[in-house]
């Protein structure tokens, strides 16, 4: 709530200190869009979602409206993402850099104010009083040399905040379709974990029937009662996994209050005919990867600025400007003149200001080709988990699954010959809905690893290490 | 279902077995020709067309080796190898056998018989014959390694010997022995008497079975080779019951029944409505002063036993093992017992995980016989059998002495079901119960307790409502 409330009170004071900016310059360059069109065409096109700004009550009402269209029934993949772009308040707060760098930007491309300077003295004298005062308007010269180089500079990172903006956009999606898959899969598990509860309860309260009337010993009704008690722990812990990460959903799409009672389907989506083949993944990240586009963005800007360290290195300051200034009686009249005041580089020869340039400009040098380096590697192991995962889906759902119905129904015929008792299929049962588990979660971690791979295509993706989960290692 | 007995005519059911590829021709030309059966039912006796004569005997679903006269020595050829055995229709089980069955074809000589029995192997490791309770020249006696170098594949051997005293003996091999006789190696040697002997009668019919115990998981077809005791299987001459034939005899004949047993625990075999008297073992005919009238007699592992009695009570008179697991098919040893509990509420939560469960044990086992759930491929119900009062509930070794005055003299068909003279049949009482008088007494304790009793358990035996539940 207060977050909420300091993230709307911040976008309105930025509101009105742009408002401010742009009375004073007069002459002001501020855009319509304010740099959220090229976030907004981001959107489009690699989301095929859309994103608004909220800057006013209007927007606000538009966002609220699609929001309840959205919640009115079970989420999709792509209404979850579709709804955390306009409802997530982090992402509402990032659009807002876009406005304090277009300020800056703006502000570059202005001329600095002229200065008036006033000298005043006087002097009770023989011949009455006697002054003396100086007068000057001066102005920055320097900068209208340099302003075109600053205005180029301030462009650039204005454009890398567009860039920085729309990837945080991207992680947001990407976030959204990662964590709506695992709260998915986690409520499906929590349905099947409840069915092996029961079916464990049964086999319980039969032992304790069988006990009473004296067909089972206390050691043997135990141990259906210790798989009951196992079975109650499982589908608890199944319980509390959904509850986290349907929470943690919740929060991306910035839901609250009665909002946050959203439904999602009944199952995950099955999995596709045939992976995609991308066998030029790696050039593909070259040139669609955000991160990889700002940090050479950024490399230029900084060759740019140590461009002008270097040609700048001598002079602080240079002004110029015209000055009057009477000296003597009032009425000596003034003399008219200039003043131009330069800064010798005595002490400092700007050789410092030099270095960090190119410090920073040969650290971002390399930062660039590290960003290089690991998107290439990023987008490879993404593929590689893509294409594994899909393989471990499939393979659960074509090998592993038919051959557990199989040794169900086989088991299921074997207690029909009396062959087996009932403890036995219930016991078949339980290793069953184990598997059923674990195709659930192989679903899931194949969805994941495409929504990774996706990201990967076009921003920094956030890969998770390959882990066993619990239920498949049980399953064995 | 009751399996149909199909009497085909004599030597025209042997069909000629296709030399295997692994003897030589030119070896086998010198050799009978090798027999093989294809059909698991019943064959007519063998009468006797050349060597001496004797009255032969009937194999319960099996048959008798034909011989040839060789320079006045009787020659038969078994052939070893592995078959495919019918245990029940439906249910067939890959065993290992001679001349295309298990167990093999029954052989009938006549005391004093020179007799030369080729044996070839076709079986993909080395075996060799034993002549059980034959007395032979030691190296004929066919104890691989101790009495004669082991017939490997491929090759065959011959044994020769006078068939010296009568009786009824068996044949299976010495070499590998547990896996061998698990997988069927077996069969029956009768040796029938020169002239009237003293202590052996004429009969009008004489049956002839081997008890066996396969190990057989349901669903699928080979013995388990290493089961010791826990067979699921019992088996007369590699059959079970309704897949056994029934022994089809007219009124008043006199019978004979040889049971030899290879399995690993001993049978009482029980007749129905006769005492029977045992008056032979593998060692020879009883003499008559130790013969005493009995309704079961118990067959030792690995002996024989020959049963004779007067068929004089016409009915379908009941012929078991008396150990009551025997005369089950394939069951699960671990199935809990479930008589007399409540399943109420359970069953409904079980079907939710388990689609297809029902309640089953809750009354008894019975419950198995009268429902006709699928069951795993390959394998025989475990009670079964409908007779014409409904289900027999029994499988494994049982099968049914047929009684009838109008069986004709040397026919083995089935008559059908007895019609049961009026008045004969037990019925239903229809009339009012009396309380029934309890024994009031506590009796004396012939021990003081030194513990109080537990709580009892409560009994809970649920009273006949009908199967409205099911």
């Amino acid at each position: 709530m207060s977050a909420v409330h300091s993230t709307l009170r911040s976008t309105r004071s930025l509101a009105i200190s742009g408002l401010a900016v742009v009375l004073l310059a007069g002459c002001a360059s501020f855009s319509q869009d304010g740099g959220f069109n090229s976030v907004a065409t981001t959107a489009r096109e690699r989301l095929k979602k859309e994103v608004m700004w909220s800057r006013s009550d209007a927007d606000q009402d538009t966002i609220a409206q699609r929001v309840a269209e959205l919640l009115s029934k079970p989420l999709s993949v792509d209404a979850a993402v579709q709804l955390a772009l306009l409802n997530n308040r982090g992402l509402q707060a990032a659009f807002a850099d876009l406005a304090i760098s277009e300020s800056d930007l703006v502000q570059a491309g202005r001329l600095p104010n002229p200065r008036f300077a006033m000298l005043r003295g006087s002097q009770s004298g023989p011949d009455g009083r006697e002054y003396s005062i100086e007068q000057a308007i001066t102005f920055n010269l320097f900068s209208l040399v340099t302003m075109p180089q600053v205005s180029a500079i301030e462009r650039r990172r204005f454009e890398q905040t567009q860039r920085m903006v729309s990837l945080e956009m991207l992680r947001l999606a990407s976030e959204t379709r990662k964590t709506y898959y695992t709260a998915l899969a986690a409520e499906q598990s929590v349905r099947y974990a409840l069915q092996v509860r029961r079916a464990a309860e049964a086999s319980a309260e039969l032992a304790r029937r069988m006990a009473q009337v004296g067909n089972f010993n206390k050691l043997q009704q135990a141990r259906e009662q210790g798989f009951y008690a196992d079975a109650a722990l499982g589908s608890a812990r199944a319980e509390q996994a959904s509850v986290a990460s349907r929470e943690q959903l919740t929060r991306l799409l910035g839901l609250w209050g009665q909002q946050a009672q959203f439904t999602l389907p009944e199952r995950l989506p099955d999995l596709p005919q045939a992976p995609n083949e991308l066998p030029n993944v790696e050039q593909m990240a070259m040139t669609q990867r955000l991160d990889v586009q700002a940090i050479r963005l950024q490399t230029e800007a900084l060759a740019n600025n140590l461009g002008l360290t270097k040609t700048t290195r001598f002079i602080n300051v240079l002004e110029f400007g015209p000055t009057r200034m009477l000296e003597g009686k009032a009425d000596a009249g003034y003399k008219k003149g200039y003043e131009v005041s330069f800064e010798l580089p005595l002490f400092d020869w700007g050789t410092a200001k030099v270095a960090k340039a190119e410090a920073l400009y040969m650290q971002s040098l390399n930062i660039a080709a590290q960003t290089a380096i690991n998107a290439r590697s990023e987008v490879r192991e993404a593929y590689q988990g893509y294409r594994s995962s899909y393989d471990i889906a499939r393979h659960y759902r074509d090998e592993i699954m038919p051959i557990k119905n199989r040794i169900s129904e086989e088991n299921q015929l074997r207690y029909n010959g009396m062959l087996i008792g009932v403890f036995d299929l219930l016991a078949d049962a339980r290793a069953q809905v184990a598997s059923v588990n674990s195709t659930i979660e192989a679903l899931r971690d194949f969805w994941i690893a495409e929504a990774d791979l996706e990201m990967a295509l076009i921003g920094k993706p956030k890969l998770n290490p390959p882990t066993r989960s619990m239920a498949a290692s049980n399953a064995d | 279902m009751q399996s149909r007995r199909h009497f085909l005519r004599g030597a025209g059911t042997l069909t000629a077995a296709v030399a295997a590829a692994t003897v030589s021709k030119v070896a086998m030309a010198a050799l009978p020709e090798p027999v093989s059966q294809a059909s698991p039912n019943t064959m007519p006796p063998l009468l006797p067309r050349t060597g001496r004569p004797y009255n032969p005997v009937v194999t319960l679903n099996g048959w008798t080796l034909p011989w040839r006269m060789n320079n006045g020595v009787k020659e038969f050829h078994l052939v070893a190898e592995p078959v495919e055995r019918e245990m029940a229709p439906g249910f067939k089980a890959h065993l290992w056998g001679y001349n295309g069955q298990s167990p093999g074809p029954t052989i009938e000589v006549v005391e004093g018989d020179r007799v030369r029995v080729f044996v070839t192997n076709r079986l993909p490791e080395h075996t060799s014959v034993h002549w059980h309770g034959q007395r032979l020249p030691n190296g004929m006696d066919g104890v691989s390694g101790l009495t004669q170098k082991s017939i490997q594949p491929g090759k065959t051997y011959v044994y020769e010997f006078v068939a010296r005293r009568p009786g009824t003996f068996m044949y299976h091999p010495h070499a590998d022995e547990m896996t061998q006789m698990a997988m069927g190696m077996m069969g029956f040697w009768v040796t029938h008497p020169k002239t009237r002997h003293p202590l052996i009668e004429e009969v009008d019919r004489d049956f002839c079975f081997l008890l066996n115990a396969y190990d057989i998981d349901p669903g699928s077809y080979t013995p388990k080779i290493m089961t010791m005791l826990d067979f699921n299987l019992w088996s007369w001459n590699s059959r079970i019951f309704p897949g056994i034939d029934t022994l089809n005899v007219r009124q008043n004949d006199k019978v004979r029944i040889r049971v030899g047993n290879l399995t690993m625990t001993n049978h009482p075999i029980h007749l129905h409505g006769h005492e029977f008297t045992v008056t032979g073992t593998d060692g020879g005919p009883t003499p008559t002063g130790s013969r005493w009238p009995e309704v079961t007699a118990d067959i030792g592992v690995g002996q024989m036993r020959q049963i004779e009695f007067l068929a004089d009570e016409e009915g379908d008179w009941a012929i078991h093992c008396h150990k009551s697991h025997h005369t089950m098919n394939a069951m699960g040893h671990e199935v809990p017992t479930m008589i007399g509990v409540d399943h109420r509420g359970i069953a409904k939560q079980i079907t939710q995980l388990v689609p297809d469960y029902m309640v089953m044990g809750e009354r008894g086992m019975a419950d198995m016989g009268e429902m006709e759930m699928p069951i795993p491929d390959n394998t025989a119900r475990m009670m079964t059998g409908q007779g014409p009062f409904g289900g027999v509930e029994m499988g494994g070794m049982f099968s049914v002495l047929k009684v009838r005055k109008n069986q004709k003299p040397g026919d083995y068909k089935d008559p059908g079901w007895f019609k049961h003279p009026q008045g004969t049949v037990a019925f239903e009482y229809n009339g009012a119960l009396a309380k029934p008088a309890r024994f009031q007494s506590k009796g004396g304790q012939t021990m003081p307790r030194a513990q109080p009793d537990s709580p009892p358990v409560e009994v809970k035996v649920r009273k006949p409502v009908g199967h409205a539940d099911h």
